[in-house]
């Protein structure tokens, strides 16, 4: 009985045979539909920063750095690949790309940023795309309200002239981490 | 007249004015308001009608002046009754019978409240810390709503948990928080006389995250369900879909059918996989490598699966509130279909090969052996408590999503040990795969043209209460939420199955042999991330700087020659 199991295990040993992929010296593409690194399509990308105040695990970050010109980042290190940006994007700006292998010691190659140039909106004076009206509102049709207070905050930071301080902040930009005792 | 009926009245003639309201805001849930002193009779009330008891929640409602909230969930498998006692306590004395001296199982509970958020509890036998880190200074309660999700209180050193001393005959041997058969950070103290354990001490939640905390401060309802998703690296949908379910239910929303045959898939999927881990994991643990390899082998192409159904390797990102994401369509169905034909057939292969081996047999019959009454004493959940003759499953008992209308055995064991476990484990592999060919069906069936999640028509009303059960692969999890204001849950309180589970290892170990130790600990399948979820430290925010690697090695250099 006990060599007869044996017979059977290595039987089953056998025809399974070596499974180990060559991987990483042969390619091993990702299936269709896999969540790889999103990418942002700057042509299409609005600056209505759905995908910041969206984002669970809040990697994406717009800024204001001055009247004309905001600015995404896109702070791969700590993004979970759920896709949630491409889904809610209102222009489809964002695609999950099947791209996974990542790892890198310069944090640069992962991030990804862009600069938009926004119209100023004559009477209250923030920056706005003029061409296609009331993203912000068809934006919180598809999801829940308008709501991360720390996108939020981010958005709004705003100076009347480019500001070098202000680019330098967001390149270098860093969540609230302690708060003061 | 319904279960729910009956105890209602039972508690309105035993508690009396004790009593503040009974309601039923949905089939299969009884949400009971008390005042604080009748909380031990109707606790123990409940135990006497049959009940088992699932967790404690606690929760600072101090904000709506109404102190420190404390709710006690009970479950009646057979009625598919789930009951939660609420009760409140002033802020100033937030002082509350303990419920140990009739539930053991509920220890754990009550001292993470007395960690994270200052509660008191009379007769709690074990007053030591549970969840916060040692050098956690005193006085600060991180779950109440004054502290920051992110407070970084400077680490102290030579502050360690006071382990008991050996009883006497005995010697310490320690496992953990590192160490080879464990396969997250725990820290077991156990007692041998020569090679016989006679007791053991545990020490965990050295991975605790913050996740609750940030869920009510940080993150809104739909962002949880991906951060719930990370709980655990293997039941990620189980979380997902168990919080979804909560926020559903005390928003009182109802999800299209296509949305939850699809949750079932993916829920069952996760068995598979999760059992198929755990075999290899048993296997590797006793010093049987060949079981290790081949059930890898087949669960690798459960990964497989789940990557090209969801986009990731784990089922993850793939349910939000109100539905899920992705859809299946005729095409991946015939792919699930022909995998687990395949997964099938080899499995079957692999327990004919297996299961009869004499080094199985010996490694694991009578080996972590506990009664049944026990079992029941101790409240274990899951294949754990299937193998000792508990028919329990929440799918059967508390049918969720669409398990009410798909044909599944529950298997049971009766002999109590690490081989009954294993023998419903492998059992679970066939009716996982049953389940999602019946699902597949119903999907097929379905119209095509039907929303994979409903919209939400307004915001989720804020004070109500829901409570959740999903079967994990490892036992039932169990997810309760008060919704809130501000778009997030007021309060979100994650069981997984371990959390019991684990407390009932002690006993398991009684009079083993210390070689048994991996394969007791390790046939609970012990999840130390799911149970350590709760809170603390956030470390991921904010303070993460870029080293280069000459810092980094000028750091670990100082570390290492103590500079």
């Amino acid at each position: 009985m006990w060599l007869w199991n044996k017979i059977k295990q290595l039987a089953i040993s056998f025809k399974a045979g070596v499974v180990t992929l060559r991987y990483p010296f042969e390619p091993r593409p990702a299936p269709e539909g896999f969540r790889g690194q999103p990418l942002w399509d700057h042509a299409k990308c609005i600056g209505c920063a759905g995908c910041a105040s969206h984002c669970p695990a809040r990697t994406i970050f717009l800024r204001d750095i001055c009247q004309e010109l905001r600015i995404l980042l896109y702070d791969s290190s700590r993004c979970t690949y759920c896709g949630r940006c491409a889904d809610l994007c209102p222009e489809k700006a964002i695609t999950m790309s099947d791209r996974f292998e990542l790892a890198t010691d310069n944090r640069q190659d992962i991030t990804q940023t862009i600069e938009l140039f926004m119209m100023t909106c004559q009477r209250c004076g923030r920056c706005y795309d003029l061409e296609i009206k009331n993203y912000i509102d068809r934006l919180s049709a598809l999801g829940y309200r308008y709501d991360c207070l720390e996108a939020r905050k981010v958005i709004r930071r705003s100076t009347a002239e480019f500001s070098p301080d202000e680019l330098e902040k967001t390149v270098t930009y860093e969540r609230p981490g302690r708060l003061e005792k | 007249m319904s279960r729910a009926e009956k105890l209602r009245r039972w508690l309105e003639k035993e508690l009396g004015g004790n009593l503040i309201s009974a309601e039923t805001p949905f089939p299969g849930r009884l949400f009971i308001d008390l005042k604080r002193e009748a909380l031990t009779a109707a606790a123990s009330g409940l135990m006497n009608q049959g009940a088992r008891y699932q967790m404690g929640i606690g929760y600072d409602a101090r904000k709506d002046g109404r102190g420190f909230g404390l709710v006690h969930t009970f479950a009646f498998d057979r009625d598919s009754l789930l009951v939660a006692l609420r009760t409140f306590a002033p802020g100033d004395n937030p002082e509350f019978d303990s419920l140990t001296p009739f539930i053991p199982g509920a220890g754990w509970s009550e001292r993470e409240y007395q960690d994270l958020l200052g509660l008191k509890f009379r007769n709690l036998s074990d007053r030591k810390r549970l969840v916060l880190s040692d050098d956690w200074p005193e006085g600060i309660y991180p779950l109440r709503r004054e502290v920051p999700h992110d407070l970084m209180p400077p680490a102290a050193e030579e502050v360690a948990f006071r382990l008991e001393e050996a009883p006497p005959g005995t010697s310490i041997i320690p496992f953990g928080p590192f160490h080879a058969s464990l396969h997250e950070p725990a820290h077991f103290s156990v007692y041998v006389d020569g090679e016989d354990i006679k007791g053991c001490e545990y020490r965990g939640f050295m991975t605790h995250r913050g996740i609750e905390k940030l869920a009510q401060t940080e993150l809104t309802y739909n962002d949880v369900p991906f951060v719930a998703e990370r709980i655990c690296g293997i039941c990620g949908s189980v979380h997902a879909v168990n919080y979804a379910q909560a926020v559903e239910a005390a928003a009182g929303i109802s999800i299209p059918r296509r949305a939850e045959f699809i949750r079932m898939v993916a829920l069952e999927l996760e068995r598979l996989h999760s059992h198929l881990l755990w075999l290899g994991v048993a296997g590797h643990l006793i010093g049987f490598d060949t079981v290790f390899m081949q059930a890898w082998r087949i669960r690798e192409k459960i990964m497989w699966l789940a990557e090209r159904l969801t986009g990731n390797r784990k089922t993850y990102g793939l349910v939000i509130i109100g539905g899920v994401r992705r859809d299946i369509n005729r095409e991946s169905s015939r792919d699930i279909r022909s995998t687990l034909e395949e997964v099938d057939r080899e499995m079957q292969a692999l327990e004919k090969a297996i299961l009869k081996d004499r080094t199985i047999h010996r490694r694991t019959r009578g080996v972590g052996y506990l009664s049944k009454e026990e079992t029941v004493k101790w409240n274990l959940v899951g294949p754990v408590a299937r193998a000792r003759g508990l028919k329990i499953d929440a799918r059967r008992d508390h049918p969720y999503a669409a398990y009410d209308e798909v044909e599944f055995e529950v298997p049971v064991a009766d002999s109590g040990d690490v081989w009954g476990t294993l023998v419903v484990r492998v059992k679970e592999v066939y009716e996982a795969i049953k389940i999602i060919n019946q699902c597949l069906d119903r999907l097929e069936k379905l119209s095509k043209n039907e929303p994979l999640a409903v919209e939400l028509e307004g915001p989720i009303p804020a004070g109500r209460q829901g409570l959740s059960l999903v079967e994990a692969p490892r036992g039932e999890a169990v997810h309760f939420v008060l919704t809130g204001n501000e778009n997030r849950p007021e309060r979100w309180r994650v069981r997984a199955p371990t959390y019991p589970n684990l407390q009932a290892v002690p006993s398991m170990l009684l009079n083993n042999k210390l070689a048994d130790f991996p394969i007791i600990v390790g046939q609970i399948d012990p999840c130390i991330s799911c149970t350590d979820r709760v809170l603390v430290v956030e470390n991921r925010s904010g303070k993460a700087r870029l080293l280069s690697r000459q810092e980094l090695e000028n750091i670990s250099r100082a570390k290492r020659s103590g500079r």
